[in-house]
Parts: C-alpha cells; sequence; structure tokens
C-alpha cells in the first residue's frame, strides 16, 4: 500500500525540497492563527500558482482545509478567466500539490475528482489519510466507469517529504499552543494539566 | 443467556405508513451497518478442542476452564452445548476446552492445566468449529447456532434510530426526505443532488442546497436559514418522471447525469452553453449545504472580542503524544469562562445554543454521498445521515467504501437509506 513511498529519496530533489518549503510557510500562518498547521502549495509548469492553508476554526467549517482553499483560489481565478470546465480540467492535469500532512479522505477525492497530475506531502494522516493510510483514493485506476464515459482518475503520490518537519510544527499546535498569539491565548499544555489536578 | 432473541424483530427497520393522497405509501428506514452483511452461513469459522462431559462435573469444569484457559477472542460462543439426546435419555453436555490448531499437535500447545483436566476427568476430546465472530443479525445468529450456540447482542447504540423509529420520527425523516427530492427537481432541467440539514431536536431546517457543480438556477440560494418543517400534510409530491425512474432499478442513466455525486469525475467533459452562472466541480449539494450551516453559525454567533473559538484541531491528524486535544478543549473553555466576563446582551442567542459545527444535526441527502462528502460530513460532526438512493459509483456508506464503519475516524455518524414506495397506481 505504500509503495509510493519507496521513492522517496528520488522524489527529494532540490526542486521538491524548494516546494515543500513554500508549504510550510502557509503552515506556520496557520499556526500564527491558532489553526491546525497544514499548509500546500500547487505548482505548474514549476511556478507556484496558487496556495492555502487550514481555516477551519475561523471559518467554523471544517472542511476548510488547506487544500481547499488553494483549489478554490485557482478556480476563482480561472473562472475569471473564463476559462470552461474542460480548460480548467487540462489545468489541473498539468499540476502538482506540495501538502505538509498527508490529504484526508475528503481532499484526496477531491483531488482525484479534479484530476490533479501528483501529490507530495509531509507526515502521513494515521487517522483521516486517503493516500495510503486509510483508504487508497490516488489508486483509483483510470477507466470508465460503468456505462458512462467518466474516466476515474488516481494521481502519483509520494509521501515523507519533510515529514519530521511537519510532525513536529502539529507538536507544536497540540502540546505547546501559540507562543504568538494575543491574549487570552493557549496556555501550555502543562500548565492545564496541572490545572486539571 | 438468549435473553434478546425476541425483541430483534424489525430491529433497524421501521415500517410507516403515510396518508395515501402523498402519493408516497410506505417509507421504509433501514440502517446501514458499520460493516458489510455477510451471507449468514458463509460467516468464518475457527477451530476449537471441546470434550463431551458428565452433568454433574460440568460447573466444575467450566469453572477451571474459564480461570486456565479463558476464550478471549471468543467471548460470543458459549462454553457449553447442550444436546438432547436422540433416545430421549439425559441430555448430552459438551464444553470447549480451548482455541485448536489446524494440526495435531494440539496436546503440546493447549493452555496448561487443560491436559490436566482432560486427564483427570478422562475427557474424550474432539475438535470442532465455531464462528470467529460475533453475530451481528439475527440471521447470523441462527447461522451460528448451528455450529455451537453463541450469544448475540442486537447493537444497543446510542444514536437515536439504530434501535428502531417512533412513529413520529419515521413521519418527520419522511417530510424532511420529501423535501429534499423536491428540491432536487426544482434546481433545473437536469437532476441534481439536494441536501437539507435538520436540527432533529426541534425540527428546525439549518441548511438546505443543490449541487453547484454546473451553472443553474438554483433555489436553495434564496431559501433562508431558519425555515422549519412544513407541516407534513402540505407536502405534495407529484410523481413524474423523476420518480418513477429513480425508484426503478432501470432508471436511465442520463437523468441522473447531473448529480455530483454520481458522477464526481465527469464534470470535466462539461459544454456549457454559457459560463456566466456560478460553477464549481466539488461542490456538491452536501459541501454547498455544509458551506451555509457555517455561514448561519458565524451570522447568528458572531466572534466577540473575546474569542470562544473551539478549536478545531483534532481533525487533521493523529500525534503519537496521548490525546491532549479533548483536555484541552475543555480546559480551555475553562479558562476562558473565567476570563469572560462581558455577556452578549444584545444578541438574542446564547452561546449555549451556538452549535459546534454540525454536532447533533441530522442531514438528508438524495443519493447516498460520494467519498468526498461523505468524509466532509464527518469532518463537519453531522450525527446521522439519510438518503434515499444508493450510489453505486462512488457511495462511501456502503456501497463503495462505508466511512461510518472506518474505526480510526475521530467521529462516526449513523447512516439511514429512507425508502419511499410510490402508490402503486401511478
Amino acid at each position: 500500500m505504500n509503495m509510493e513511498k519507496v521513492g522517496i529519496d528520488a522524489g527529494q530533489s532540490s526542486d521538491t525540497i524548494a516546494f515543500m518549503n513554500l508549504a510550510f510557510l502557509q503552515a506556520k500562518l496557520a499556526l500564527d492563527s491558532l489553526e491546525v498547521p497544514v499548509g500546500c502549495v500547487i505548482v505548474e509548469n514549476g511556478k507556484v500558482i496558487s496556495n492555502g492553508r487550514n481555516r477551519t476554526t475561523e471559518t467554523r467549517n471544517a472542511i476548510r482545509h488547506a487544500e481547499m482553499e488553494a483549489i478554490d483560489a485557482l478556480l476563482d481565478q480561472w473562472k475569471k478567466n473564463g476559462l470552461s470546465p474542460t480548460e480548467v480540467a487540462v489545468k489541473f492535469s498539468n499540476c502538482s500539490l506540495y501538502v505538509t500532512c498527508e490529504p484526508c479522505i475528503m481532499c484526496a477525492s477531491a483531488l482525484s475528482y479534479l484530476g490533479i497530475r501528483e501529490v507530495y506531502y509531509g507526515c502521513s494522516n494515521d487517522k483521516f489519510g486517503g493516500c495510503g493510510s486509510i483508504l487508497s483514493l490516488h489508486m483509483i485506476r483510470p477507466g470508465s466507469s460503468s456505462r458512462n464515459q467518466e474516466a476515474k482518475k488516481g494521481f502519483k503520490c509520494t509521501g515523507g517529504v519533510m515529514a519530521s518537519e511537519a510532525v513536529s510544527l502539529l507538536r507544536m499546535f497540540y502540546e505547546q499552543g501559540n507562543p504568538n498569539a494575543p491574549k487570552p491565548h493557549r496556555k501550555p499544555l502543562q500548565h492545564m494539566q496541572t490545572v486539571d489536578k | 443467556m438468549l435473553n434478546c432473541s425476541h425483541d430483534i424483530e424489525d430491529m433497524a427497520m421501521v415500517k410507516c405508513g403515510a396518508q395515501k393522497q402523498e402519493h408516497i405509501r410506505l417509507c421504509e428506514i433501514i440502517h446501514i451497518p458499520d460493516k458489510p452483511p455477510i451471507a449468514p452461513h458463509l460467516q468464518p469459522t475457527v477451530n476449537v478442542l471441546a470434550a463431551h462431559v458428565e452433568p454433574k462435573h460440568a460447573n466444575t469444569l467450566i469453572r477451571k476452564l474459564n480461570q486456565i484457559a479463558p476464550l478471549e477472542s471468543l467471548r460470543h460462543v458459549k462454553r457449553v452445548r447442550k444436546i438432547k439426546s436422540l433416545t430421549g435419555g439425559q441430555c448430552q453436555l459438551s464444553v470447549i476446552l480451548c482455541a485448536a490448531l489446524e494440526d495435531d499437535d494440539q496436546f503440546d500447545e493447549m493452555p496448561k492445566g487443560v491436559k490436566e483436566l482432560i486427564d483427570s476427568f478422562q475427557l474424550s476430546t474432539f475438535v470442532t468449529n465455531v464462528s470467529k465472530y460475533a453475530a451481528t443479525t439475527k440471521e447470523e445468529w441462527e447461522e451460528q447456532c448451528k455450529l455451537w450456540p453463541s450469544s448475540y447482542h442486537p447493537p444497543t447504540y446510542n444514536i437515536d434510530g439504530i434501535t428502531g423509529f417512533s412513529k413520529d420520527d419515521s413521519l418527520s425523516v419522511l417530510g424532511f426526505m420529501t423535501q429534499a427530492i423536491t428540491l432536487a427537481k426544482s434546481c433545473n432541467q437536469q437532476m441534481v443532488n439536494a441536501a437539507v440539514i435538520v436540527d432533529p431536536s426541534v425540527n428546525h431546517v439549518i441548511a438546505t442546497a443543490c449541487d453547484q457543480v454546473r451553472p443553474m438556477n438554483d433555489p436553495s440560494i434564496m431559501s433562508n436559514t431558519g425555515s422549519h418543517l412544513p407541516k407534513h400534510s402540505n407536502v405534495k409530491i407529484q410523481p413524474n418522471a423523476f420518480e418513477s425512474h429513480v425508484c426503478s432499478l432501470g432508471e436511465p442513466k442520463h437523468l441522473t447525469d447531473g448529480v455530483g455525486c454520481l458522477h464526481p469525475w465527469k464534470w470535466a467533459q462539461e459544454q456549457f452553453d454559457t459560463y456566466s452562472g456560478d460553477w464549481h466541480p466539488l461542490r456538491h449539494a452536501a459541501i454547498a449545504a455544509i458551506e451555509q450551516a457555517a455561514a448561519r453559525d458565524r451570522l447568528l454567533f458572531p466572534t466577540n472580542f473575546h474569542s470562544r473559538e473551539s478549536f478545531i484541531k483534532d481533525d487533521m491528524i493523529s500525534l503519537p503524544i496521548g490525546s491532549p486535544s479533548k483536555k484541552q478543549k475543555i480546559d480551555l473553555e475553562k479558562v476562558y469562562d473565567e476570563d469572560d466576563e462581558d455577556s452578549n446582551g444584545v444578541d438574542s442567542h446564547s452561546d449555549s445554543a451556538r452549535p459546534y459545527l454540525c454536532t447533533g444535526y441530522d442531514i438528508y441527502l438524495v443519493w447516498e454521498p460520494c467519498a468526498m462528502c461523505a468524509m466532509a460530513l464527518v469532518h463537519q460532526r453531522i450525527k446521522r445521515i439519510f438518503y434515499a438512493f444508493p450510489n453505486p459509483c462512488d457511495g462511501a456508506l456502503g456501497s463503495v467504501h462505508r466511512l461510518q464503519g472506518e474505526k480510526s475516524l475521530n467521529h462516526h455518524y449513523a447512516a439511514f437509506r429512507v425508502i419511499l414506495a410510490e402508490n402503486e397506481q401511478h
């Protein structure tokens, strides 16, 4: 199931690391806003064309994951430019996503529906991951679905890019709260445990 | 003990009669279980080592066996089997001694003490097979008992409806599903999926939406966020092409081409006459309804200076650091309660009424949600999902995936299919 992880070393070219670093910048923005620190960038032809970070708390909408933010920004732009759905689909098929954490089942499905070319992610997502951890939605075989011509699409997926950095960032969020947060900010876990007693 | 065989009739299924003039005469609400059903006679089995015993030794043996060889992984299997003798004499008792291996080396591997019992009671042993897993339905249980008696506990979830619906609840479910179907038909020339999010504690509609994958005139945009359930008697279902087609197995595919969850990849082939309307390949009805519910939340309960945001934190990741998140959440609220002294006197909505995402809410969908929508509903903490028609292409509540049974997820809703029966004369 984790075959795609075999190619980690090959996938960690300097470009991959550079794009993942940009995804981390987004994740840190999320952390600064007291959001779960996950960030991403979307790359087309070697250029970053969109970015996003988790906004679930701010929007009170638990589906506003980093991937959804970046996708919606792109769609807005492309629709504004008058692109048709077919043209948008061609665009997505040339795009790569770099995200600090394995896309969840919802985001992995969405990326498959959009027909994205490939995904690089940092740490795996043992609870919700849709790219190998819980389901393997990226491995959907291209082909016809029954009587319709609608082609199901999978995508190439490489995990483990800067995974330890991604885990430390998340740990920072879960364990220590955010030292940069304005008052009243979340207190460090240790303190809260003493309060609890 | 076979203490539950009598009350499992019609478990998780309710039939309710609705008024005839509504063209829907009957509806069934079927719970979609966490695990795919297995044909009862194909349940997996395991071997056990058993022995015939004298009735007078049975109690002693069982007590000792429970200590030296507890059946940890076979708790559903009864230790003793009682078979009435064909000659009308004494019953024959057999007990399970321990799990058995596939090969013949039983005596080397059996737990210490079991062999001593065999020797001291001069038991003649035999290998037999028993069901590996506990029965989840009455049918499975009946089949299991043909091998060896087992116990069966019907599910005792605390989500309303899994063990059945009252007549009032059924009518209310029928009413909201009818509303969703009406919405799905009203959105344009083409059929789409529709979603109605409901607070079942007050039968209050929180949000309604149709698929917005294609540019179209979407009446849900104009929908208010606070309408009550229309009186059931006012709900009119006109029998038309929609129902007769979707209710029958041989539905013409083209009629449902516009349903986002049924054809999530199809948007890429769209050729619209106009691109002026809004469209979005991922704006399925459930996604749009969640967005609307979140917007309602932000509108009714604006964030004040002392942000009382609940942190949607455990939705992303698991970390090997225990689970401090829940504790954190509680403590956090404590901290805020102490700090936050100014109550919001202007807003009539008290904070206690403020929802945490869609906790406690139900959603009605015409079609079983796709993987994206079903996971979105996990994230948004929906309590129950009702759908009318299954989704063989990408359905994630049993058809292709079964998210309600994915143990690793941090939230589990109950899923139900509402089967609407037509009046035969239409």
